[in-house]
């Protein structure tokens, strides 16, 4: 079983990290999306033991309870996390009308240049102010 | 829009599916869910309504738009729970009653701090996906006009 | 919001501070001391000593008028840019916040909370000097303001930890009882000295004090006299015992003082612009007050006190009075002003009052000022009170420019009127720098309380009038005679100092700052040029070096025996299935098809996911991860909706490319799925079977009168982490609300 879930687990992350390469910032949100399935399962694979439902009352051997109140919040913790980068990429999209990585890539270097050329600007003015 | 039958059963479903939210959250010391769960039911029943009714009529029905103002009070009160036994000199967010004493019980219910901190939860989460769903429905009537 | 509630708000605060530090420090002062964090030896220790009462009576003391003063101007000075009334919150609070750092600075008597305040004060002063935020100088401004002390406060902190090495303790009445001279405390105490000179604008430090002055008239007023520049001299009165054990500090601080005085003189008289005049002032006056404690022994402490109150008083008039006269005529250089005294009666006298205590003439509060300097020099020799009168001459010359080229000669511009509120501060401030010259004693008894801490001993400080003919009264006299004189010839002695200025600009440190910046923000600028290029190249430049750290940990691990296949029987075969499930569709998500599609494929890997923790034996996590999936798919599909479908269509098309990348993703995906692969399998083999936590877990939750272990958990037993969790679920509300709302985010 050990087995089972660490290769799951592995091509769970390993299909993640594959969509958070690609050009698409939504197709990045879906990897963060699936390596956050990969840790929750690792969460919940590591428990100690495993059985019934860890609901009183219970004969033999029950679940580990532990993993899974842990495996509960990281679920949650995911949930608000996605929310949040969900919004963000809508909001990238508002402010560049694209979603595409290259052009966002372009658009911050051309971004960065014109503020160190504002900068300049700004220097050189108050230089000659200054005199 | 959609048709007259999808909105009356949508608004049928409601209150079954807040009564059911509540259950998970009374039940959930003694059977499956917590507040979390419960929440998310909660939302799910009132996006439900945004979906088939629209946001400016389910806003004028119902007393959403308290919600996220509701979650961030119940942040507050799932700390005043947490911080209230400082006062008394226990570690942060001892429950009383304290183990091993009577509970009161109403049906399934116990009254007891945990379960009010479970129900901040509730809340809190209800509040938050509902805030999300208006925020994200605003953004469509926003994009839709432009 | 009411406009009249932020600035009453500060004001009661500073009022009320004030009078209740008053009271406790004629009852005696008071203490707190309470452990903060005892496994790190940090304590909160406040104690009001007479150096504390000083520092805090000071800074709320003078925020009173200045407040007042700000309350009529800030309306003012924002309508000018065109700003909106409602950032005016903003300023109070951060005065506020200013006062406060201050006061707590004064009173620390714990150097890791000393240094806390300290930031404080550099963090207030930097929004402060950039509250006019369009303004790219002020921005250049405040920033150089920060570098240059908050880059020399890691030097405090240097010297703190030093100390702290040595002698095991952080606070500092104990380190004055067990430290003794050694090397290390010079080199500690010489990193303090450095993080004071700095703060205080001492050479070569100063030229951040001047860029300063683009700060609104109030934050100058108050940074300059109280708060901020006063801080530096505060820490030197405060570590003074630990100075005091090198001597060579000392000396140090005497080149330093009268090299900062001497600079700050001359640029004083070369500089046009009001502020520039007052500001390089101001260095030259906590110059003195270096000097003063480099000079050391009783008089030398007890007059660095006592010139600290008095030029915080006189200083702060002044800049109110630059502030008022710019209000009235629109100028705010002195070749460009003149004559005013008829327009502006009250401002002129009560300047007059002001200029007069900092040119140390008597009748003032600042005539005794110098004569404890005199006093403080003679004590050292003769070669001292040489130095201390070259320095009271320079000081006389440009006051006496300063308020002449104001309010004296011909009127060149039109005066209009200023609102009572920015003249009564100035007025009040000059009476009592003009009470206090007949009255000194309330000024002098606040001075000696002040010393006491810095000597450890009760110190005398007298101020008062002697007519006979002593070496000070003659140094004053003979400090009168040259300073006419140097005004007298006030056209070539300008001309003069604006040439050695000049000289600064362009060999002074100033211009080793610039160039250090610069080339900082040229290294900055190359990285981010490389980083940005690709988003996708700096994920890899994440995955990379952490897959080689993985696979060295791997090389350097004993592997043998480190992996278990694990138990499996025929009841597990669903498990399995589903697993196998789950890592295809994960697998199919990666496919390039369009946006609905890979959403339902990720939604049906959590609904697989949560088969398998139902199979687990965990009904709690499979329920919320359902819920959790559902929500997520549904927002996913709203986000969607928001988006057009052109767009989205050609990121469908840009995925199906692949130029360039056909090889590089599937590999990285490829290695990250093995390493996380071999990484958990080797994790879980190394799970014990035992349970004996959850045994533990399960006989506990009938105490937490709970049925279900999980929640028990969630709620009772573990619920600071439910807290946690709560607390990032509402602030992702927050964010979420903020940013899907169209325009500016804040």
């Amino acid at each position: 079983m050990t087995l089972a879930f660490a290769l799951a687990a592995g091509v769970l992350a390993g299909s993640g990290a594959y969509l958070a390469l690609k050009r698409d910032l939504l197709r990045v949100v879906a990897g963060i999306v699936l390596i956050a399935n990969a840790a929750n399962l690792t969460l919940m694979a590591s428990g100690g033991t495993r059985g019934e439902s860890p609901i009183l009352p219970v004969e033999g051997e029950i679940s580990d309870p532990l993993v899974q109140a842990m495996t509960l919040t990281a679920l949650v913790i995911g949930f608000a996390v996605i929310a949040l980068l969900l919004s963000l990429v809508y909001r990238v999209y508002t402010g560049y009308d694209t979603l595409d990585l290259d052009e966002l890539s372009k658009e911050e270097a051309r971004h960065a240049r014109e503020i160190d050329q504002q900068a300049r600007d700004d220097d050189d003015v108050a230089e000659a102010e200054g005199r | 829009m959609s048709s007259v039958v999808t909105r009356v059963v949508a608004r049928m479903l409601l209150a079954p599916i807040l009564v059911v939210a509540i259950a998970i959250l009374v039940k959930g010391f003694a059977d499956v869910g917590d507040g979390f769960s419960a929440g998310v039911v909660a939302a799910l029943g009132i996006l439900l309504q945004y979906v088939t009714l629209g946001r400016e009529e389910v806003e004028r029905t119902l007393p959403v738009r308290l919600l996220p103002h509701a979650a961030f009070v119940a942040l507050l009160g799932a700390l005043a729970v947490a911080l209230v036994p400082l006062s008394r000199g226990d570690p942060i967010l001892t429950h009383s009653p304290p183990a091993g004493a009577e509970v009161t019980t109403v049906g399934k219910l116990e009254l007891m701090t945990a379960v009010a901190f479970d129900a901040a939860v509730f809340v809190l989460v209800l509040g938050a996906v509902v805030g999300i769903v208006h925020a994200v429905a605003r953004a469509y009537e926003e994009m839709e006009a432009t | 919001m009411r406009t009249w509630a932020p600035p009453a708000t500060v004001l009661a605060m500073a009022g009320a501070g004030f009078v209740a530090l008053l009271w406790l420090w004629l009852t005696g002062g008071g203490e707190v001391d309470v452990p903060w964090a005892p496994t790190l030896d940090l304590r909160l220790h406040l104690r009001l000593d007479g150096l504390a009462a000083m520092y805090a009576l000071m800074a709320t003391g003078v925020a009173v008028p200045v407040f007042v003063f700000a309350w009529r101007y800030l309306p003012h000075h924002l309508a000018q840019q065109g700003r909106s009334v409602r950032e005016q919150p903003r300023f109070y609070a951060l005065l506020g916040m200013f006062m406060v750092s201050m006061v707590g600075l004064a009173l620390a008597q714990d150097l890791i909370l000393l240094f806390l305040f300290w930031d404080l004060t550099a963090v207030a002063s930097y929004l402060l000097i950039a509250y006019d935020r369009q303004d790219g100088g002020a921005r250049r401004a405040a920033l150089m303001a920060l570098l240059v002390t908050a880059i020399t406060a890691v030097a405090l902190l240097i010297g703190t930890l030093l100390l702290y090495d040595r002698y095991a303790t952080f606070s500092l009445p104990e380190l004055f009882r067990v430290a003794e001279s050694s090397t290390t405390v010079t080199v500690a105490g010489a990193l303090i000295a450095l993080a004071a000179l700095a703060k205080s604008a001492q050479v070569p430090f100063h030229f951040w004090l001047g860029r300063a002055m683009v700060a609104p008239t109030p934050v100058s007023a108050y940074l300059h006299s109280a708060a901020m520049v006063a801080a530096g001299v505060l820490l030197i009165g405060r570590v003074y015992p630990l100075l005091e054990l090198s001597p060579v500090l000392l000396d140090a601080l005497v080149v330093a003082g009268f090299a900062s005085m001497l600079v700050g003189g001359v640029l004083a008289l070369s500089r046009d612009d009001l502020k520039q005049v007052l500001a390089y002032s101001t260095f030259s006056q906590y110059g003195y007050v270096v000097f003063l404690y480099g000079l050391g022994g009783e008089s030398g402490v007890g007059a660095a006190a006592f010139y600290v109150v008095t030029h915080a008083v006189a200083k702060c008039a002044l800049f109110l009075t630059a502030g008022a006269v710019t209000r009235a005529t629109g100028a705010q250089r002195l070749s460009e002003l003149g004559g005013l005294a008829r327009a502006m009666p009250v401002v002129a006298a009560g300047s007059l009052a002001c200029a007069a205590t900092v040119a140390s003439l008597p009748l003032t509060v600042g005539f005794f000022a110098d004569e404890l300097l005199f006093k403080a020099a003679l004590e050292r020799g003769w070669v001292f009170a040489a130095m201390a009168l070259l320095i009271a001459v320079l000081t006389l010359a440009y006051m006496a420019r300063f308020w002449t080229g104001l309010f004296l000669g011909a009127p060149r511009t039109e005066a209009g009127p200023v609102p009572g509120a920015m003249v009564a501060p100035v007025g009040v401030l000059g009476a009592i720098c003009l009470v206090a010259g007949l009255v000194p004693a309330p000024f002098a008894a606040i001075a000696q309380d002040a010393a006491t801490p810095s000597l450890l001993a009760a110190v005398p400080v007298e101020a008062r009038y002697y007519l006979d003919l002593r070496a000070e009264n003659l140094l004053a006299l003979a400090t009168f005679a040259l300073g006419a004189l140097v005004h007298a010839g006030h056209r070539a002695v300008p001309a003069a100092a604006e040439a050695v200025a000049r000289l600064g600009e362009r060999l002074g440190p100033e211009r080793a700052y610039t160039a250090g910046l610069a080339a900082l923000n040229g290294l900055s600028d190359r990285v981010h040029d490389l980083e940005v290029r690709d988003f996708r190249g700096r994920v890899t430049a994440i995955f990379l070096p952490s897959g080689v750290l993985f696979a060295l940990a791997f090389v350097l691990t004993p592997t043998v025996g480190a992996y278990a296949v694990g138990s499996f029987s025929l009841g597990d075969l669903p498990l399995v299935l589903m697993l196998g499930f789950a890592a295809c569709v994960a697998v199919a998500a990666t496919r390039p098809r369009g946006h609905l599609t890979m959403v339902l494929t990720l939604g049906t890997v959590g609904f697989a996911l949560a088969v398998v923790y139902a199979l687990l034996g965990a009904p709690n996590v499979a329920l919320v991860a359902v819920l959790v999936e559902t929500i997520v798919a549904l927002l996913f599909i709203g986000v969607l909706s928001l988006i057009p479908r052109e767009v989205l269509r050609s990121q469908m098309r840009a995925t199906r490319e692949r130029r360039g990348t056909r090889f590089r993703d599937p590999a990285v995906g490829l290695v990250a799925g093995a390493t996380v692969f071999v990484l958990v399998w080797g994790g879980l083999s190394r799970t014990g079977g035992e349970g004996d936590a959850a045994r533990r877990l399960t006989e506990l939750a009938p105490e937490a009168h709970a049925d279900n272990v999980v929640t028990a958990i969630l709620a009772d037993l573990r619920a600071l982490d439910t807290l946690g969790e709560i607390t990032v679920v509402a602030v992702a509300l927050l964010g979420v609300t903020k940013l899907l709302r169209r325009g500016r985010l804040w």
